[in-house]
């Protein structure tokens, strides 16, 4: 039988990296029935978390990278332990102490993003090449709005229609914006999540710097990671931001008759909640209420919704790695999206959109399916 | 020598008080220049016992009650609490750092934390150095 | 010099004794006391200064009491360990040697000095300044009145549960007078809807019913069903309560419990006793065996009230106990002592929506399947699914609502024992497979590992870990028509999917929704978990904060019946002690308004956390009520004017002890 010695100095130094948490949990096992993998692998969290209190952790192991961070657990755990922050800072133990091995394609990502600012190993001074024609003024001093698109929206031509469509939408509203230059970077969240802490804290330097250079109070985001970081993490570095995500705005838009959706959608659509803007915020109803004031749209809501969405499987670096067929979790929710007879799926984050189009290709439903992003729905309606 | 500031220490009898009898019970060392006074709660310190204190020679003074929700006569704490930045603003105009002044919450199980308290407030007034009475050196000079 | 000052101003001049004690070794191995003892010497007003080894010893106490009667001493300090400890034994002494027990004052040289301190030098000068602060300050000194009031024999209980008949019973025993006020139309509390109980499983019903009765017959009991306290003035040994006796629309007097009104009326409406699972007349007794067993009339359910016609049960009875102008009586009562046992709520699982309470049909409450155990319940003691049908299996989910920060944090200590128990109702009246789906087994009580044993023996199935969820979402076959509860079993540590029939939710004990009010209605306190707190959670378990006010059973925290039984005698027995006592002695240092110098702001009066401070309107003055005041001090503090002066911690005793320990 093997024998295990509870390793103490192993705990200390996940502690260390913020695993503390990790203190509280009382092996209930509530979190590995509620996460999501559970559904598609053996990921047995509970224990998790107990090896990490003995200090018996395999970091080869790559269960170490299966948490998405969706927080359903964090919602649930009696115990109120943030999950999530352990599986960082076991991620932070192999990367800052080498203790595993992070796998290939995050390790390209974490390359790229530390050489040039994205994820996609895009050059940074064509970052703001999609608005090029556009007429968009970059921001200055004194300017009221940043719209900041976030790397995928900036290079990825699918993702790249948000930020058009965006950009539709605030010029209809005479809205007074500007879009940033290319000095900006990607802003950290993802990347952080996967344990690469100090690449997170350069990241988020580098843009708050520069957000304060030009005097930015009030940022537009497309991306509830985006918005999560900004809000939440960037004040950990002493930067405060009024942070908004589209959809709310949008739906400002709407009510106070700023803009006016007058065109019919004849689409059946179902709207999957993002964990960074669901669970993480606590925004749910600024959707619905868009697309149920979209004409002729007919909105139907998957048994799965709000708190109880289940994640795309994209957050926390996840986009970035491999999953085996038959263990990605944007294929099972794309399941539930045909379940409720939905020919077109709404997001609101550039990660559910480069997952769901991947999902829905490898499971051949290109006619039957699209995915859009909500500002899409809403630029398509004016 | 080194400055040894010298702190009065108001604690309430039933939780604070208990506190620092605990750290003494358990033989935890602390530094020995907070002096006690036992008062039956929080509530009770009045603005005056603590400017009464610096005029009386006081480097520093710490008032400890229990935490809030806990304190026995329900809300004295919350009185206090209440009192403090009233306090405050009257010793900023008598030329009192407010660092001198602290107030905080100690369970009666709370030895630890008494004494971390202690130590940790002992420290910031050793560095600030002696109060300068200018009342009592006018009146003795 | 004190000698002198003695001579010249007699007795009325403070002569002061100081006692240094050496503790064994735990204070004179650290101060260096003869020179403590040398510099009380040269304090104001020390006539004499000694050490001693033991001050607490019967030698050192009468060391004490000789010198003051030999030396005329008329104040005493002994600087030894924390008053809390024994400042009541030195008070004693000195009283037993003729002085008033307030003009002592203990300096703390052990917990706060030589216990605490390393360095002999340090120790020694904060020992002085700790002496010398007792010195300035017991100059002040004046001595205090203890006061006397007589207790009223007399006492109020709120809260008919197990726990207020028990207490009930015990004090009406002992030949006293007892109001036992109830709200709902019978006593018997949750108890009563049990079938069995655990560890022992007798019958709930034959081992209740029976104290019920003797409760409702007792001559010293007088029975306040369908009542609440509304108001409470006074304090502890003459309470004044007022009592609102809600209309029962039957006369109480007349009527001999035929139920006749009861059979004959046409109209209905759920339950409360069964939780809304079967229905009761609008004019009704909540069970048979009700103590009264008087029926009363629901004016929300009944026909009369709510469309002016019917009266049907008036026809039929024969004692013409119908009165449908029966108005609320409010009942003016003295008491000497209160009782407080109003128990608990069961917890209502319905936000946890992943258990699917009120989704599912066959989704329980442990309440509601003890109804569906009972045999007077609404299956009749059958063990059936919402379609009648017989369960094949049942998943028991344990700490549903406790031990979870979304929740309540509290381990709710039942629930283990009776998961465990209905485990056996299971096996005895049915075939079904049992689950029990637990975090950690919780046996703690006598008599509860071996039921537990006894259970494993039954072949119940044991499961550890939370499950995340009941679902009927069938993933194959033998899943199909089922509720699925899916978890992890945290041995095995992989994920468990359980087709059950039937869930039954170990519901928490939670403080009562009113808590508060009663709370504040009788001035006692609520913890973070809204339970009302006990003076002290290990030494003093049912009195309060305040005197005269005891609590007993699940209102102060969730617990088993033995445990609310036993708290219930106490709270007798505390209550018992004050009436043979004959009268109650109040804490002398309060606080007192010198009118003169009160302004009549009102300030103080609002600050007061027992109401203790009166406006007198005629004269515009504050006047403190002395049997109230528990001399915090807080309104000493914030009287603008100064005019309130807190006994034995006067502004200028406190002054001296600042300047004291400033030496
Ligand atoms: C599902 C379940 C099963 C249990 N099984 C067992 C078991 O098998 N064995 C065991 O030992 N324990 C068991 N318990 C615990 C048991 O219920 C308690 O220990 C016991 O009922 C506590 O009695 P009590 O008198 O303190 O409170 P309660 O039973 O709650 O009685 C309180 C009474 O006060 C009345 N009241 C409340 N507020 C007021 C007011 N303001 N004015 C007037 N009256 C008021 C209420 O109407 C009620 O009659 C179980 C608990 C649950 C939830
Ligand atoms: S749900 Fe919380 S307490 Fe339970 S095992 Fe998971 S982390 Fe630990
Ligand atoms: S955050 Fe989401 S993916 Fe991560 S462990 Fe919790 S439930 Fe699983
Ligand atoms: S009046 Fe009718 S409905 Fe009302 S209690 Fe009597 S019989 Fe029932
Ligand atoms: S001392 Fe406290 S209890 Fe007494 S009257 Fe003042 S505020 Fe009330
Ligand atoms: S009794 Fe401790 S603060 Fe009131």
């Amino acid at each position: 039988m093997e024998i295990a010695t509870p390793m103490k100095e192993t705990t200390d130094i996940i502690l260390e990296k913020g695993g503390n948490p990790l203190e509280l949990c009382y092996q209930c096992g509530l979190c590995t029935g509620v996460c999501p993998w559970n559904r598609l692998t053996s990921f047995t969290l509970r224990k998790l978390i107990h090896k990490s209190q003995l200090g018996v952790v395999d970091f080869e192991d790559e269960e170490l990278w299966r948490c998405v961070g969706c927080n359903a657990c964090v919602d649930r755990c009696p115990r109120d332990v943030e999950i999530p922050h352990i599986m960082r800072a076991l991620r932070r133990v192999i990367i800052e102490v080498g203790a595993g091995i992070v796998p290939h394609s995050l390790r390209i990502s974490e390359k790229n993003i530390s050489a040039v600012g994205n994820p996609l190993g895009e050059p940074p001074e064509k970052r703001m090449d999609w608005a090029k024609d556009l007429g968009v003024k970059t921001f200055t001093k004194g300017t009221e709005i940043l719209y900041f698109p976030c790397c995928y929206q900036t290079y990825d031509p699918p993702a790249q229609k948000t930020a058009l469509a965006t950009i539709d939408i605030l010029k209809k509203a005479a809205v007074d914006f500007g879009i940033p230059d290319n000095n900006v970077v990607c802003c950290g969240e993802s990347i952080r999540k996967a344990g690469a802490e100090s690449l997170f804290q350069r990241l988020a330097k580098t843009n708050i710097d520069i957000f304060a250079e030009l005097g930015v109070k009030k940022i537009l985001v497309t991306s509830p990671h985006c918005y999560h970081t900004f809000k939440d993490e960037y004040p950990e570095l002493g930067a405060n931001y009024e942070v908004i995500h589209l959809s709310q705005y949008l739906a400002d838009l709407i009510k106070d008759g700023r803009i006016k959706l007058t065109k019919e959608l004849n689409k059946k659509v179902t709207y999957h909640d993002s964990c960074c803007l669901g669970r993480y915020q606590g925004i749910y109803d600024e959707h619905r209420e868009i697309l149920n004031s979209i004409p002729g749209l007919d909105f139907v809501e998957m048994p799965e919704m709000r708190e109880y969405s289940l994640c795309c499987g994209g957050c926390a670096g996840r986009l970035w790695m491999e999953s085996k067929k038959g263990e990605r979790l944007s294929e099972l929710r794309l399941e539930q999206v045909l379940e409720v007879g939905a020919n077109t799926l709404a997001i609101s984050c550039p990660y559910c959109m480069a997952n769901f189009n991947d999902g829905v290709i490898s499971m051949d439903k290109a006619g039957v399916l699209e995915v859009k992003d909500i500002s899409e729905l809403v630029a398509e309606a004016l | 020598m080194n400055f040894e500031p010298k702190i009065v220490g108001f604690c309430c009898n039933w939780c604070s008080y208990r506190g620092a009898d605990l750290a003494g019970t358990a033989r935890m060392k602390c530094s020995p220049n907070v002096r006690i006074i036992r008062v039956m709660c929080s509530g009770r310190v009045e603005p005056t016992f603590v400017v009464k204190a610096f005029e009386l020679g006081a480097d520093g003074v710490l008032v400890l009650g229990c935490h809030a929700g806990d304190c026995h006569y329900s809300e004295g704490n919350y009185k206090t609490m209440r009192r403090m930045p009233l306090l405050k603003k009257m010793l900023a105009q008598m030329g009192i750092e407010e660092e001198r002044v602290r107030l905080d919450w100690v369970s009666a199980s709370e030895g630890d934390r008494f004494v971390s308290i202690v130590d940790d407030m002992t420290a910031k007034v050793r560095a600030l150095g002696p109060f300068k009475n200018n009342s009592k050196e006018a009146k003795h000079g | 010099m004190a000698e002198k000052k003695v001579a010249t101003k007699k007795d009325t001049e403070p002569k002061i004794g100081v006692y240094v004690c050496h503790c064994g070794s735990n204070i004179a191995g650290t101060v260096d006391v003869p020179q403590v003892v040398e510099f009380a010497k040269g304090l104001p007003a020390v006539a004499i200064a000694r050490e001693y080894k033991f001050m607490c010893s019967d030698p050192g106490q009468s060391m004490i009491k000789d010198d003051i009667k030999q030396l005329g001493l008329n104040r005493v300090v002994v600087a030894s360990c924390s008053p809390l400890l024994h400042e009541p034994t030195f008070r004693h002494a000195i009283q037993e040697a003729g002085l008033n027990p307030y003009l002592f004052e203990m300096a703390n040289i052990r917990e706060h000095c030589s216990w605490t301190t390393e360095d002999h030098g340090e120790a020694t000068e904060k020992a002085k300044a700790l002496v010398s602060a007792a010195v300035k300050r017991i100059y002040l000194h004046q001595p205090l009145e203890v006061r006397e009031v007589p207790v009223n024999p007399n006492t109020l209980i709120v809260g008919g549960g197990i726990a207020g008949i028990q207490a009930a019973l015990e004090i009406a025993d002992a030949g006293h007078k007892v109001y036992l006020v109830e709200k709902d139309p019978s006593i018997g509390g949750h108890m009563i809807q049990f079938d069995k109980t655990f560890p022992t499983l007798d019958c709930s019903a034959c081992i209740l019913t029976p104290k019920m009765t003797s409760a409702g017959s007792h001559p010293n009991i007088e029975l306040m069903t369908y009542s609440e306290v509304e108001e409470i003035a006074g304090f502890i040994g003459s309470f004044k309560a007022k009592i609102r006796k809600k209309a029962k629309f039957v006369d109480e007097s007349k009527c001999n419990g035929c139920g006749v009104c009861i059979e004959k009326c046409p109209w209905k409406a759920d339950s409360e006793f069964d939780l809304g699972l079967s229905q009761r007349k609008a004019i009704y007794t909540p069970f048979p065996q009700a103590v009264p067993n008087i029926p009363v009339i629901d004016k929300e359910s009944c026909a009369y009230f709510l469309k002016g016609k019917c009266r049907a049960c008036e026809k039929f009875c024969e004692r013409e106990a119908i009165d449908f102008e029966q108005q609320d009586k409010i009942v003016e009562i003295d008491v000497g002592n209160i009782i407080i046992t109003t128990g608990y709520d069961p917890f209502d699982p319905t936000p946890i929506i992943k258990y699917g309470y009120g989704k599912f049909p066959n989704v329980v409450t442990g309440l509601e399947f003890e109804r569906i155990c009972n045999s007077v319940g609404p299956t009749g003691g059958k063990i059936v699914l919402k379609d009648g049908s017989e369960p094949k299996s049942i998943a028991i989910i344990h700490c549903v609502g406790s031990r979870d920060e979304n929740y309540h944090k509290y381990c709710s200590r039942v629930c283990c024992m009776y998961a465990l128990k209905y485990s056996h109702l299971i096996k005895e009246k049915t075939k079904a497979d049992v689950y029990q789906m637990y975090i950690d087994m919780r046996c703690f009580g006598k008599g509860y590992e071996e039921f537990y044993q006894r259970l494993s023996d039954e072949g119940v199935t044991f499961i550890r870990g939370k499950p995340a969820e009941v679902t009927d979402r069938a993933i194959s076959e033998e899943e199909k028509g089922k509720l699925i509860v899916v978890g992890e079993d945290s041995l095995l540590g992989t994920v468990i999917r359980v087709p059950v029939d039937m869930v039954i939710l170990c519901i928490a004990l939670e403080a009562r929704a009113d808590a508060k009010n009663v709370a504040q209605l009788f001035s006692i306190s609520q913890g973070a978990d809204a339970f009302f707190i006990e003076r002290h959670p290990k030494l003093d378990p049912v009195a309060t904060m305040t005197d005269g006010v005891f609590i007993a059973g699940c209102c102060q925290g969730p617990k088993d019946i033995p445990d609310t039984v036993a708290q219930a005698s106490a709270a007798a027995a505390r209550v018992l002690a004050l009436i043979s006592k004959g009268k109650v002695e109040l804490e002398a240092t309060v606080a007192v308004i010198d009118e003169e110098k009160c302004s009549g702001c009102r300030i103080c009066n609002l600050l007061c956390p027992y109401n203790a401070i009166d406006f007198i309107e005629e004269e515009e003055v504050s006047r403190i009520n002395d049997a109230l005041c528990k001399g915090c001090g807080t309104c000493v503090a914030a009287c603008p004017s100064a005019a309130i002066t807190h006994k034995h911690f006067t502004t200028e005793e406190i002054m001296a002890e600042i300047e004291g320990v400033l030496v």
